[in-house]
């Protein structure tokens, strides 16, 4: 083995692959869905109004909570309310900023406007009912039917407990529609209750307001404001650099033993330089490709995270073992596209044989949810020994609310060593035997017998 | 010296498919060997095994006195048939990273390159891409990628199929350039005329089995089927004396000339010099043997060199006769 070979290999193929259109487009797309996700979306959605409109009908027999619906169903009751609970939303998963500013945006845009049409108590249930379903004169949408219950406001002589309401809704009632109508009844409901006892509502909800505060989480050396969300998110952020560096090298490097053999040009490689070297070069060659990268997507979220004054919020070890877990994961998945490349003759041939192996790549995506949630399960610690997902169920484990004991993570880098180690012994040699291979595109069983040939 | 190629008893199987059936070889340093046969027949298997890129079942094998050409790569320099670039690289880049895999440090390459593309007529084509070349144009470029590197040992399968003769010629001359340095080489081509002009020796190889083995000039006298064309310089002059000449065997007459055949162990030279001062000549020349006619024969008569030697030069001598009755 000749290290000046192999660096020259590893040398060409990363400049082939950081020169080439593709891979600048290919490293943009991440980014690009992010900053779409963050930042264009939310304008798209404010630009675009959602408003739902139509007629609410409404039987009171009550009479003491029509005039308060009136007042709580009014577009500027319902968007008031929904700024309240936005807002709320937003403090509790840690989110500062112009988020406060952009509450208003979001609620006027997906708000609703009621028109309430009040009946008689006398009513006609089922005609009100068949209102429902027919189509409106006005072009207003029949959209509810209210009907109130006589003990909603009072209990019934004797007891204690108050009634509520009978909602009816025509078919496809959108779960919005429901929700916003929802509290605006349980608002005038419990006015109305607050106002027969004679109790001031403003007093009452001064009183029953308890301002959520976000937690403080204490560290050994730094004291920072707890953000839910971010925490929840970092297991999938890991999972997912972890997952995109291995498909972007493996993916390559596959690519380019393909081409180097469909073009021929591996014979005239295969007089300089063994088969054994080439594909170290190669291998070594993506992992630098991959590592770039890497760095890139790390570097970028470093400075959003330093930017929003929340990088201590990150666990600076936590990059060390994504590129521990990456290098050997990389290697396990590079060194099998590679075999898989050097089998077979053109890239259409390749897809049967690497869709399988990117399902393996795929499982940690399904689990990663349950995993991240409970990271201590029996399945979460036997996927963490399991290769060749047992980097990315740990990656998901270390990066969640309550990571593993040391001893398991050094187990999952022991055996995805080994793992790796011996994949890429097999791999070499169908590398081998493959290289020299034209015609008939082979299947797992003709690789198996390949590496036992070699 | 030792030889610069050696094979013992080579045998390479695929499968049921004998590629190569014991070989044994022994190339010379300095000589220019030409590898003929049919299609199939296991040459470029044989420079496969040569090259260390396939192995050989049994037998054993030493290149450039190592026992694999593994570790003499840098000094070999290699034209697979199945030849392929980079075709986003530029022609500059590819030839110098391939000089660099064979050790050579960039600026030599570097400075190799231009001078090396104009000898075979691609001057000034280092910026450009491959995928832009033709494929006699890329042809060209691998052959500068085989010799870049100066290697002790040439290794050219089908080097000329699908070149343009001017093309054809670039490449002889660097070949012969490189044989003037001081460098073995070993080539194999389906066409006779070119392993016939080049090669010092000659090598057949036929389902797998080595067939012939010779130097070019044993080879024309082995196979010499004694034989003189003539052509009278006046029509209508008597050419009987020529039968009764003691070397003669018999004189037919073949269109306008005559193809005369000396007996066995007759000295063909004495014999044009005995004719041309009996009859005046036209032309008068010894039949050259042509390695076409050879190959031909070894692959339709499927049998050995001695057989293949007798029933070359009785085909010959029929088919002169067989012109005489015409």
């Amino acid at each position: 083995m000749s290290v000046k070979k192999i660096g020259l290999v590893a040398g060409r193929e990363f400049m082939a692959a950081v020169t080439n259109k593709g891979f600048v487009i290919g490293l943009l797309i991440m980014p690009a869905m992010f900053a779409i996700l963050f930042a264009v979306m939310p304008r798209l959605m404010t630009s675009t109004s959602t408003v739902v409109r139509g007629d609410v009908a409404l039987i009171d027999p009550t009479g003491r909570v029509a005039p308060l619906l009136r007042e709580s169903i009014t577009p500027q009751a319902i968007r008031a309310r929904l700024e309240r609970n936005i807002a709320r939303a937003l403090n509790s998963s840690g989110v500062t900023g112009d988020a406060a500013a952009r509450t208003g945006a979001m609620a006027r845009a997906i708000g609703a406007e009621f028109r309430l049409v009040e009946q008689p108590a006398t009513a006609d249930l089922a005609a009100q009912k068949r209102w429902l379903t027919a189509a409106s004169a006005d072009g207003q949408k029949p959209l509810a039917l209210v009907v109130i219950k006589s003990d909603a406001v009072e209990p019934a002589s004797g007891g204690a407990s108050y009634g509520s309401y009978d909602l009816f809704v025509p078919p496809n009632t959108s779960e919005r529609v429901e929700n916003e109508l929802r509290d605006s009844l349980r608002e005038a409901i419990v006015s109305a209750r607050l106002a027969a006892r004679q109790i001031s509502a403003a007093e009452v909800t001064e009183m029953t307001a308890v301002v959520t505060q976000p937690s403080v989480t204490v560290g050994s050396d730094v004291e920072r404001q707890t953000a839910t969300g971010f925490n929840q998110a970092v297991p999938f952020i890991f999972c997912g650099l972890l997952v995109f560096g291995v498909m972007i090298g493996a993916q390559t490097l596959m690519t380019s033993t393909v081409e180097e053999k469909s073009s021929r040009v591996i014979e005239v490689l295969l007089s300089a330089v063994s088969p054994l070297e080439l594909m170290a070069g190669k291998v070594l060659g993506q992992m630098a490709v991959s590592l770039l990268v890497l760095a890139l997507y790390v570097g970028i979220g470093v400075l959003m995270l330093s930017s929003f004054a929340m990088l201590g919020l990150l666990d600076p070890w936590l990059i060390v073992y994504l590129v521990i877990f990456f290098l050997i994961t990389y290697f396990l998945f590079a060194s099998v596209f590679g075999a898989i490349g050097a089998a077979v003759t053109e890239m259409r041939e390749a897809q049967a044989l690497v869709t399988p192996v990117m399902l393996l790549l795929m499982v940690p995506w399904l689990l990663a949810a349950p995993v991240a949630r409970d990271p201590n399960t029996t399945m979460a610690i036997a996927l963490s020994f399991i290769p060749p997902v047992n980097t990315l169920a740990m990656m998901i484990r270390m990066a969640s609310t309550s990571p593993p004991p040391l001893w398991q993570v050094w187990a999952t880098i022991a055996v995805g060593l080994g793992a790796a180690c011996a994949v890429t012994w097999v791999a070499a040699k169908i590398f081998r035997v493959g290289l020299l291979m034209y015609g008939k595109p082979p299947n797992f069983a003709t690789l198996l017998r390949w590496a036992r040939q070699a | 010296m030792e030889h610069a190629i050696e094979l013992r008893d080579v045998r390479k199987t695929f499968g049921a498919n004998v590629a190569v059936d014991n070989v044994s070889l022994a190339v010379p340093r300095g000589a220019i060997y030409g590898v003929i046969g049919p299609s199939g027949a296991g040459k470029t298997t044989c420079i496969r095994m040569i090259m260390s890129i396939l192995f050989p079942d049994t037998g054993s094998l030493s290149v450039l006195g190592r026992k694999s050409a593994l570790e003499a790569k840098d000094r070999i320099g290699y034209l697979p048939e199945e030849r392929g670039v980079y075709r986003k690289m530029r022609v500059g880049a590819f030839l110098t990273y391939l000089a660099q895999l064979k050790g050579v440090t960039s600026e030599t390459a570097a400075a190799r390159v231009p001078d090396l593309l104009e000898r075979v007529g691609l001057k000034g084509t280092e910026r450009t891409a491959c995928d832009e070349l033709s494929k006699g144009m890329l042809q060209r470029v691998q052959f500068v990628g085989a010799i870049l590197h100066e290697p002790e040992l040439l290794i050219l399968d089908e080097p000329f199929s699908g070149l343009d003769p001017v093309s054809v010629r670039l490449l002889r001359e660097q070949v012969q350039r490189a044989h003037a340095r001081g460098a073995t080489i070993l080539l194999s081509t389906h066409v006779m005329a070119y392993a016939e002009e080049m090669c010092d020796h000659v090598l057949m190889i036929h389902d797998g089995r080595k067939v012939l083995d010779q130097p070019m000039a044993g080879l024309r006298r082995q196979f010499d089927p004694r034989r003189i064309l003539f052509e009278p310089l006046h029509d209508g002059a008597d050419v009987s004396g020529i039968a009764s000449m003691p070397d003669v065997l018999k004189i037919e007459p073949a269109g306008a000339s005559y193809a005369v055949t000396l007996v066995e162990g007759a000295e063909p030279s004495l014999a044009v010099a005995r004719i041309a001062a009996l009859v005046p000549p036209a032309r008068i020349e010894i039949a050259r043997l042509r390695l076409e006619d050879v190959f031909i024969r070894i692959v339709a008569g499927g049998g050995g060199l001695d057989e293949a030697a007798a029933a070359l030069r009785s085909r010959l001598q029929a088919g002169t006769a067989a012109e005489a009755r015409a």
